[in-house]
């Protein structure tokens, strides 16, 4: 009898918690998006011979385009240690490094206006709390209008370039 | 219709006949029913001791920042008619209030006032208990004090994220570097930090639904939860046998004199009958101990008026800073968190390991692993704490004074952090002397 009414109160309270737990968890649920309106990953840039060469910001995709003739490259500007913008400086000096196995003309240097990471002209970090260089993306042309396009979801290597004829 | 007219209310236990409470007792038996009968009084003591209630004991820092707590949700509310969260109007809206409404800049100063000051009284708080041992046993059998220190980081802990998520309201370039930072925090975490992060923005770029998750936070949730745990830490107070500071009392009258068989002070206000009927240990003899009304009253009163007295003359100086519009474009240089997080901003700055080839982020280990380990410690230092019952309600004993000496120098340290990252840091968060000029950079590429 006594065993009967304990098993009864603790399947009692066990059966409350549960559904509350159950309805905790769904209505925490709720707040995980399923539909994501993030701007898409995908972007097109404009026409490749609107690129000044050198190198030029876009604020926008948080991106630095670098143009030597008719080869390009994008570094992101997203900080890898906690995400600021970071922010490019001229080189007095340009000077040219092989980076993946390629000379690449290095204009600018980056810094990082939130904690103060710095990396060379190519992404590298050499000081700082920055973990890892900066990301490079993949870039294409459009096969529509031959814009340039950047792939924000794809970091590529460092040997990666885009030759227009 | 006769008979009801001869029925004559008798005296009925549990009737109080008057529509309020005494303020002004005559006798000690009227002072415990002001307190007992007393709707907003009624979880405090009939008879405080006169030693908790002294101004160097305690510094009534507690009192203080619940003064502040009170401040926050009065001001509050008015500016909660006059904000609108959206991405697109929550900025023109503080604007308005800064410069448009009437007293909306007097309102909104007194609001972040308190705020800071509220950060910076639990603070002092936390470290008044830890000097004085208030989270340790003392006499009392089934005390359970360490739980009520618990208790208590945890708030310090909500009113962090409280001001966290309240400066983050206006949209500013301020609020939105916050977030940034603050959220990619939470993603440096291994595994999970991802989905965190994309639960408290409520996608994977800071729009419309972050400013959205945080307001609820910010005005619901989490004053929600100070507001219970506040009520179970004063709970808690009772229920441990008042301030630590009671049980040196306590410890010092039971070697002096023998205990006196009495009533126990509850009973006082409780017992409505012709005489008390259980007997207890008093460790409130009438030569240590006074009537709560008004001895415990006044002093409340001084103190909350006082706090209040000095915000609202505060905030008609002191304006409350507005940054550009939030700007996804462009990072500040240099983006400063506030004052009070400034000593993180240091630690993810510096704490970034190289082990061979393999990098910690310092976000992880400067925003999550030290600060993480900081908080434990914290929560489990009254288990680690070995010093006898006698250090408990007194300043910096003998016996714990090493511990005390560990526990200043960390909050040295975190000062000195705090006062390198508000005054040493410019530019690319480069050292700066505080009287040095920054060089001037263009604000924009």
């Amino acid at each position: 009898m006594k065993d009967r009414r304990e098993f009864l109160i603790k399947l009692g309270i066990g059966c409350g918690a549960a559904a509350v737990c159950t309805q905790a968890g769904a209505s925490l649920r709720s707040l995980v998006p399923n539909v994501s309106y993030d701007p898409p990953t995908t972007v097109k840039l404009g026409a490749p011979n609107d690129f000044p060469q050198g190198m030029k910001f876009l604020p926008d995709e948080r991106l630095f385009i670098f143009r030597e003739g008719f080869t390009f490259h994008a570094v992101s500007a997203v900080c890898t240690h906690l995400g600021c913008t970071v922010r490019a400086e001229a080189l007095s000096q340009p000077e040219t490094k092989t980076v993946g196995g390629q000379p690449l003309k290095l204009t600018h240097q980056f810094s990082c206006p939130c904690h103060g990471s710095r990396y060379h002209g190519d992404g590298t970090n050499y000081a700082g709390p920055a973990p890892r260089p900066l990301a490079w993306y993949r870039l294409s042309i459009a096969s529509d209008d031959g814009q340039l396009v950047a792939d924000l979801a794809e970091p590529v290597d460092h040997t990666f370039r885009l030759t227009i004829a | 219709m006769a008979n009801e007219e001869e029925i004559v209310p008798t005296e009925a236990p549990g009737v109080h006949k008057r529509r309020f409470w005494s303020f002004r007792p005559q006798s000690d038996r009227q002072a415990g029913d002001a307190i007992v009968a007393n709707f907003i009084l009624h979880w405090f003591p009939a008879k405080a001791l006169k030693d908790s209630l002294s101004w160097n004991y305690s510094m009534w820092l507690g009192t203080i920042s619940t003064a502040l707590l009170g401040l926050l949700i009065v001001s509050g509310l008015p500016l909660m008619f006059l904000h609108i969260p959206s991405v697109e109007r929550a900025y023109a809206s503080v604007k308005d209030i800064e410069y448009v409404v009437t007293f909306g800049s007097w309102l909104r100063s007194v609001h972040r006032l308190s705020a800071h000051l509220m950060v910076a009284a639990v603070f002092l708080h936390l470290v008044r208990v830890f000097l004085t041992g208030a989270y340790k046993n003392g006499v009392g059998r089934g005390q359970r004090r360490e739980w009520n220190w618990v208790i208590g980081v945890g708030m310090l802990l909500v009113t962090l994220f409280l001001s966290f998520t309240g400066y983050l309201l206006p949209w500013d370039q301020l609020a939105y570097w916050a977030i940034t930072v603050g959220t990619n925090i939470a993603s440096s975490v291994p595994v999970i930090g991802e989905r965190v992060r994309e639960l408290l923005l409520g996608g994977r770029v800071i729009d419309q639904p972050t400013l959205i998750r945080f307001y609820a936070l910010h005005i619901v949730v989490l004053p929600g939860l100070l507001g219970v745990l506040f009520a179970y830490h004063m709970w808690r107070i009772r229920k441990d046998g008042g301030l630590a500071r009671a049980d040196r009392v306590a410890a010092q009258k039971r070697t002096e004199v023998p205990t006196v068989k009495t009533k126990t002070y509850t009973l006082l206000g409780i017992a409505r009958g012709t005489s008390p009927n259980l007997r207890a240990y008093s460790v409130e003899p009438s030569d240590v101990s006074v009537n709560s009304i008004p001895d415990l009253t006044r002093r409340i009163c001084i103190v909350m008026m006082g706090t209040i007295a000095v915000i609202a003359a505060l905030a008609a100086v002191v304006r409350s800073p507005l940054e550009e519009p939030a700007n996804p474009l462009v990072t500040p240089n240099p983006a400063k968190a506030p004052w009070y997080f400034l000593w993180l901003q240091e630690l993810v700055t510096d704490t970034t390991i190289k082990i061979g080839g393999f990098t910690i982020n310092g976000a992880f280990v400067g925003g999550v692993l030290l600060p993480g380990l900081l908080v434990g410690v914290l929560v489990l230092w009254p288990w680690l704490d070995k010093s006898p019952a006698s250090a408990t309600g007194t300043w910096l004993p003998r016996s714990r004074r090493r511990q005390n000496a560990v526990f200043l120098i960390i909050c040295a340290l975190v000062l000195v952090l705090t006062f390198i990252g508000t005054f040493c840091r410019g530019p690319y968060w480069h050292l700066f002397w505080p009287w040095q000029p920054w060089p001037q950079l263009p604000t924009r590429i």
